[in-house]
């Protein structure tokens, strides 16, 4: 209690100091901008990147419609022109831009959907799931990370240490079917496929951190471990700590798309499946910028709160 | 390996009880349909949402195999094929109370035959260029004059449901035994009766038996079974040989197999003159020996009892023996006979050079065979076909490839060898096919839009096929595909391996089941169909 009371002092003075020194600063308001500007343009590369790989794929601007006997020649035809209509990639993505600024983003021609309306009705379920993996593999993570640290007993290591090598050798996919078998929702799965990385971080993280000299110091003088961590090992790492969320966002993105696969889950993971063994265009360049956009973002908040605290250590 | 692991999986996977409500049937599509436009349908989910709420003027029966009058009476095909009239049954209704009226049957013929439609239903009816004429003939009669014959043109009309010309609702107001009631992307479709229906039972009652019929979208084939087992399906349709058997040992009276489907695997060549081969493979693939070689190499037997359990026959040539009529019951599969093969193979100039088989010109037979990734009988298949071939000392790459790749090699950059895939017939009349065998159709998969015939065997096709489509009379019909079938048997331009068994499951709740050949196997007469009713636990 009185370690957690020291912590939330010790948070609030650090939180305070940080505002005034954002304030004192010649131009934090600079520093946002020149991150969005960053944003803005990886998400903007990433969908162009994203969109000349899929053109360039074996397979793009074929129609499975092809292959139906019942079509004429004329339908053949329009098919055909359809997809060439997305054969040149600049004038595509030029396109899907001026649509997007219009809050158009496209239509979908596998699914016969516009894909604001597919990604509406599926982000929820997915966005769901990613806080629950994400949150659970940071909890998850950090908790074990902390109990290694903590108690320093060679068999805590081994078996934290072979928990995390197994969820991280197991493919997602694999850790999706236990889900099944147990019953268990496909969102824990992902917890499991994020903690190994968030686990790995934080040990060495966390130990490299109690080695510090102030830490030391704080240890000779007595203070109670819990105090040493929470106040002098925990807080200070913290900033580093959310960068982690940025890299736990993309990696449970991907875990998702198994995941949502194997156990039928009518979210964007699942979608971003379909989407690619349809060569659907502009579902995927879609489904590229929002997770760029997601994790980038994750990734600014974390470095903007590392910012924040650099000048008060 | 993954499969593998899922079906373990599964097959411990806890029980679970699920409320359901009464008088609901459940089953499942493979993904969302595409389109509740009954006149734009041209995948399976689609189609199945059509063919339970639309109302059609004359219905194949998927069990008889006859035409039965649905909303037409009666009708008559007139002007070599050119005409149709139909007579209409009175006093009907939409599902939102419209009446049903002529009108209604002339403006979805224009609706089919819009060109700008690009209906795949409708490109069936355009044999010639030029415009539909439709019209009212009386209160309660209605024609439709084509502009050019269109062969078993009553039978076309089974995948015509009529559109409402006047409702407010367009095409959500519907003449079959359902109607959407509720559709949730990418989770379920929930059809509920219709209050209008207009057919009764021999009793007097109203049809459909059923309340409503929910469609679970669900990819995860394992999923769908667990899903039976516990009760919570009551039909699984498409059942692959390895999922029947494990069902039908835990559940044997819930299995179906129905005998051989209108599907078909089957193996071409790359014939195209254009084809980035070498010149002598593309020798090899234009000879006929060559060719019925390869056929006669492949053990068809081993196929259905490896690969398929014994759920399948040995293919004859392009027509299932599951169609009645139209097969040519003359023709035989080819006998597996290596010797025969191999002196076959040495009319043609090859011959063995050590372990290999080598051509005249001394290149070794080697060649690839694409197939789709991921269809784990395909790539049993393969297996199999490359250890009989590699008897003739013939060396086979199988290569897999995901399917759009695949479209892409064998439609529109002819980058491959040969190929291995399933062709799914949708109708029982040669019409039907004439696509692929039409030498200038872009279906003739393995040589595609010839401007004229490069063969004197392809050119007796097209003079065949342009004849049955001409004729009106069935047995003529029948006379000129039975010589197409025959051609095909000699030439092998398609090596037809087997037609799979139509497998399925049905609950012992379901009442009234009668499985047909044709697809949909066990809901064709959904209208009859019961279940039973409250909660439901089977495992």
């Amino acid at each position: 209690m009185f370690s957690l009371a020291g912590h939330s002092r010790r948070a609030g003075r650090g939180a305070a100091q940080s505002v005034a020194t954002l304030q004192g600063r010649a131009a934090p308001i600079a520093l946002v901008l020149r991150h969005l500007r960053r944003i803005l343009l990886t998400v903007l590369l990433g969908g162009l990147l994203g969109a000349t790989l899929v053109r360039l794929g074996p397979g793009f601007g074929v129609d499975e419609r092809d292959l139906d006997q019942r079509l004429g020649t004329e339908s053949r035809a329009a098919i055909r022109s359809e997809h060439a209509a997305d054969n040149n990639i600049a004038l595509f993505y030029l396109r899907y831009l001026s649509g997007l600024v219009r809050g158009d983003l496209g239509f979908s021609k596998s699914l016969n959907r516009p894909v604001a309306e597919l990604l509406k009705e599926r982000l929820p379920l997915t966005l769901v799931s990613l806080a629950y993996g994400v949150l659970g593999g940071l909890g998850i993570g950090f908790a074990l990370a902390l109990v290694t640290v903590m108690w320093r007993a060679p068999a805590s290591d081994v078996l934290t240490a072979i928990l995390s090598g197994l969820c991280l050798a197991v493919p997602a996919a694999v850790i999706a079917l236990v889900f099944l078998w147990m019953g268990a929702p496909g969102r824990w799965a992902i917890a499991l496929v994020v903690f190994p990385h968030v686990y790995r971080y934080a040990k060495n993280l966390l130990v490299s951190t109690y080695q510090l000299p102030h830490v030391l110091a704080a240890r000779a003088k007595g203070l109670s471990s819990l105090r040493v961590l929470f106040a002098h090992v925990v807080l200070p790492a913290a900033p580093q700590l959310a960068a982690l969320a940025g890299i736990s966002v993309s990696l449970a993105f991907g875990a998702s798309i198994p995941i949502e696969v194997i156990s039928d889950t009518p979210g964007v993971g699942q979608l971003a499946w379909r989407a690619a063994l349809d060569r659907d265009l502009p579902l995927l360049v879609n489904i590229t910028i929002l997770v760029a956009l997601l994790t980038l973002v994750v990734n600014t908040l974390a470095d903007l709160a590392l910012a924040a605290r650099r000048p008060a250590e | 390996m993954l499969r593998t692991l899922l079906a373990l999986a599964l097959a411990a996977a806890p029980a679970v009880t699920v409320a359901r409500a009464a008088g609901e049937l459940r089953f499942t599509l493979r993904s969302d349909p595409k389109t509740f436009n009954p006149l734009l349908v041209e995948e399976e989910p689609s189609e199945t949402i059509r063919y339970l709420t639309g109302g059609v003027l004359i219905r194949l029966n998927r069990y008889t195999q006859e035409l039965e009058g649905e909303l037409a009476s009666k009708w008559k095909v007139s002007e070599n094929g050119r005409r149709i009239d139909f007579e209409l049954r009175r006093n009907l209704q939409f599902s939102d109370g419209t009446p049903f009226t002529c009108e209604d049957v002339a403006f979805t013929v224009r609706q089919l035959m819009d060109p700008a439609l690009h209906s795949p239903t409708g490109d069936a009816f355009r044999s010639a260029p030029g415009e539909v004429e439709t019209k009212c003939t009386g209160p309660a009669s209605a024609m439709a004059r084509f502009p050019g014959p269109v062969a078993a043109l009553a039978a076309q009309f089974d995948q015509v449901a009529v559109l409402s010309a006047h409702s407010a609702h367009k095409e959500a107001a519907v003449l079959g035994p359902f109607v959407v009631a509720d559709y949730k992307p990418g989770s379920y479709v929930l059809l509920r009766r219709n209050p209008n229906y207009w057919k009764r039972d021999a009793n007097g009652r109203q049809l459909p038996y059923l309340d409503s019929i929910r469609l679970e979208i669900q990819q995860n084939r394992e999923l769908e079974l667990l899903r039976f087992r516990r009760g919570e399906l009551d039909i699984v349709n498409r059942l692959d040989p390895e999922m029947y058997d494990r069902l039908s040992k835990d559940l044997p009276h819930s299995v179906v197999d129905a005998g051989p489907s209108l599907d078909m695997e089957l193996v071409f060549f790359n014939q195209v003159s254009s084809a980035p081969l070498p010149d002598y493979k593309r020798r090899w693939f234009r000879s006929t020996e060559f060719r019925r070689a390869i056929s006669e190499a492949i053990h068809r037997d081993d196929l259905v009892r490896i690969v398929y359990r014994g759920h399948a026959r040995p293919a004859v040539g392009p027509v299932s023996a599951a169609n009645h009529f139209w097969l040519n019951a003359a023709l035989k599969p080819p006998v597996y006979e290596p010797s025969g093969t191999l002196a076959r193979l040495q009319r043609d100039g090859f011959h063995r050079a050590g372990d290999s088989l080598v051509d005249r010109d001394g290149h070794k037979v080697e060649f690839s065979m694409i197939s789709n990734a991921g269809n784990k009988l395909h790539e049993r298949m393969l297996a199999l076909i490359q250890q009989d071939l590699a008897k003739l000392g013939i060396q086979l790459n199988v290569v897999t490839l995901d399917f759009p790749s695949l479209i892409e090699r064998i439609s529109r950059s002819f980058n491959y060898e040969s190929v291995l895939m399933a062709l799914t017939n949708v109708g029982l009349d040669p019409n039907d096919q004439m696509n692929i065998w039409l030498s200038s159709a872009a279906n003739h998969q393995w040589n595609p839009n010839q401007k004229a015939p490069e063969t004197p065997w392809e050119a007796e096709i097209d003079k065949l096929m342009q004849a049955q489509t001409a004729s009106q009379d069935a047995n003529k019909r029948k006379g000129y595909f039975d010589k197409v079938q025959q051609i095909v048997s000699e030439q092998a331009p398609m090596i037809f391996l087997v037609n799979p068994d139509a497998l399925s499951a049905v609950s012992a709740n379901l009442k009234n089941v009668t499985p047909a050949l044709l697809h949909p196997q066990i809901f064709w007469n959904a209208e009859r169909l019961s279940v039973g009713t409250g909660l439901v636990s089977q495992k």
